[in-house]
């Protein structure tokens, strides 16, 4: 006989979970089910079908379909269904061709990892419901891009309320240190991802930059926490943004070099042909600090001292690593 | 296109297709695959899987009311699908934390467009992708400040069809006037890019906005250009390449990502630390390299060519020197 494909069993396991009032224990659901029926023998030891049969609840909950358990402290008495008011998409629920064009265009925001398989099912799932979407006057290929290794293992925790231990290293500290938060939120401000989180050891939420997390994210076996309303991803966007308010460099741009045209585009007030002075807002100073190195002489840091001071160091380190013995 | 797909998004097109089909009573297999943009043969596979498909039943045995049904003929002679029986399921399915949190982010990091201006429409989207979500979505958002005012102005020329003209500094550290008919805007997290045809160039080029300077809309019409096909990727190596051997911490190697690095040698010998790499890079000219290595101090140096090496170390000692003369 023929293998029964995965997504047949799958299919067959949803309608039949929405087709039960009652619920269907998981022994029935073992030995009528297409694609476990076939394979499940009667008085046997069926475990294999039972791991089976847990993976691919899981598989099911991944994809947003509401699969209940009723009584759940008994495995061979639990009866699972699937409540088909919690299953179909609430009825108010409709897209107008311009939300569609939006949706479209948001999905393929997502081109790697995880987000982009999801940003995909996401779209068929609209697509079910049939308009077609109108077209942009203009071609955008808008992307996101989440390099750090840090990114889905946060994602996941978040996901799942769990605890989690990183090491990060903090500007200026010699070694990383190591954190135990509950993940709020993970944000993208000013081109760098940030994970938002209740930190254990300081008894508060505290912002960590994704690229400064050193080594694995390891999810704390048996640790959750509890939503909280008030620490959400727009929390974390507006304390940025307020840091990145109140934080405010001065720098010296040579007039119609790279750094001219590139921060003056950032300055506060628009820079004009005459004035070399740009106004930089930022939110971390160690970043900032990289990215004036990169423009050598072309920038001139006049305030913040500790900008002035960090630009500094940094170009002498980028002078001491390539200056040779003999020429130097 | 996307690899191919896992057993769960298999199973989330069987359970878009099914609604789709009820309301759609006669449909051709060529416009459901446009419609779902994918290939006439998964639609094929996935109509065969659900017309055989159904609920154990009464009997546990699959009976034929307890099953979904087509027309075969119609199916079979004219790839037409015609559901005449359904099963279980006759809605579209809510979206997971993650799909509608993948959705929402990218709205909020769209609503930087021009056309998107509209803050409360966004809003009320978002509300409504939260509402259709089978679990409260996951806090996941992108902010993607800046560039509205070249976008607009961008957006008006092709809505008038017309060129744009700017000045541009390009990588090289020269200044040209251009003359460009924009065919598409990219972007990367913060960083947007205008890609279109330059008329100084006569071919494809791709921009940064930030490059841009004097940005306006022409009246000169855009050329039959429009249709020129843009390469896929946003970076292309240049023809007239420098070479250069680099060493950095492995972990620091997605920085260089776009610059398509070479891995050399694993693991540095002499370097205590260890878990150091070499890396071949190709750029276009000791201009890029000079400020890519000083923009990231203390994790790149530059081991060859020497000449590299003393333009990268004259880079940064003629900056320090500012703060050398001002104590």
């Amino acid at each position: 006989m023929a293998a029964i494909a995965v997504e047949e069993r799958l299919f067959s396991l949803v309608l039949a979970l929405i087709a039960t009032e009652t619920g269907l224990t998981r022994d029935q659901v073992l030995s009528t089910v297409q694609g476990y029926r076939q394979r499940y023998a009667q008085d046997k030891d069926n475990s294999g079908l039972e791991r089976q049969f847990e993976r691919d609840k899981d598989d099911l909950r991944e994809l947003g379909i509401p699969l209940e358990t009723i009584d759940p402290h008994d495995n061979l008495q639990a009866r699972y269904r699937i409540p088909k008011g919690l299953y179909d998409l609430p009825s108010d629920v409709r897209f107008s061709p311009d939300e569609l064009m939006l949706l479209k265009l948001a999905a393929t925001v997502w081109r790697e990892g995880s987000l982009s398989a999801e940003s995909r099912r996401a779209l068929t799932k609209l697509r079910s419901l049939g308009a077609g979407a109108s077209d942009p006057v203009l071609g955008y290929a808008p992307h996101l891009r989440a390099r750090e290794a840090s990114f889905e293992p946060l994602n996941r925790a978040l996901d799942r309320r769990e605890i989690v231990a990183f090491r990060y290293l903090k500007p200026g500290d010699a070694a990383p240190r190591r954190r135990v938060v509950a993940p709020r939120a993970v944000v993208q401000f000013d081109g760098r991802w940030h994970l938002f989180a209740s930190d254990e050891g300081a008894g508060a939420s505290r912002t960590f930059l994704l690229s400064r997390i050193v080594g694995p994210v390891v999810v704390l076996p048996r640790r959750t926490f509890d939503a909280d309303d008030t620490l959400t991803a727009r929390t974390a966007l507006a304390e940025l943004e307020a840091l990145w308010q109140s934080n405010v460099a001065e720098v010296d741009v040579e007039a119609g070099s790279d750094a001219a045209v590139r921060l003056g585009k950032r300055g506060i007030a628009p820079a004009d042909a005459v004035s070399t002075r740009v106004s930089l807002h930022f939110t971390d100073l160690n970043i900032l600090a990289d990215e004036l190195a990169g423009y050598g002489p072309e920038v001139h840091v006049r305030y913040p001292e500790s900008l002035r001071h960090a630009v500094h160091r940094r170009l002498q380190g980028v002078v001491a690593a390539h200056r040779d013995a003999e020429s130097s | 296109m996307p690899g191919p797909l896992r057993a769960p998004d298999r199973l989330a097109f069987l359970l878009a297709l099914v609604p789709y089909l009820q309301d759609h009573d006669t449909v051709t297999v060529t416009q459901v695959a446009a419609h779902f943009d994918v290939t006439p043969e998964r639609v094929r596979d996935a109509v065969t899987l659900i017309a055989v498909s159904g609920v154990p039943g009464a009997t546990s045995q699959y009976q034929h009311g307890d099953l979904f049904d087509i027309q075969w003929d119609e199916f079979e002679l004219h790839d037409r699908i015609v559901l005449t029986h359904l099963v279980g399921i006759d809605d579209s399915p809510r979206f997971s934390a993650r799909e509608a949190a993948a959705l929402i982010a990218g709205l909020q990091y769209l609503s930087a467009l021009p056309e998107n201006a509209d803050r409360a429409a966004i809003a009320s989207l978002m509300a409504k992708l939260t509402r259709a979500a089978s679990a409260p979505p996951t806090q996941l958002l992108a902010e993607n400040s800046g560039s509205a005012d070249a976008l607009a102005l961008i957006a008006a020329a092709v809505r008038a069809d017309v060129q744009v003209e700017f000045d541009y500094l390009n990588g090289e550290g020269v200044h040209e006037h251009r003359f460009v008919d924009p065919l598409r805007m990219e972007s990367v997290d913060r960083d947007w890019y205008l890609r279109g045809w330059c008329h100084l160039r006569a071919a494809v080029r791709t921009f940064r906005l930030d490059r841009i300077s004097q940005l306006g809309v022409t009246d000169r019409p855009r050329s039959a250009q429009t249709g020129a096909r843009l390469p896929d990727r946003l970076f292309e190596p240049s023809a007239h390449d420098l070479t250069v051997l680099m060493e950095l911490p492995r972990a620091a190697l997605p920085l260089l990502a776009d610059y398509l690095p070479e891995l050399v040698s694993d693991t540095v010998a002499d370097q205590a630390g260890g878990d150091r790499c070499r890396v071949r890079l190709r750029l276009a000219s000791f201009h890029g390299l000079k400020r890519l290595v000083a923009g990231l101090p203390g994790i790149v140096t530059v081991i060859e060519p020497a000449e590299a090496r003393a333009i990268v170390a004259a880079w940064a000692a003629s900056g320090a020197a500012h703060y050398e003369a001002d104590v």
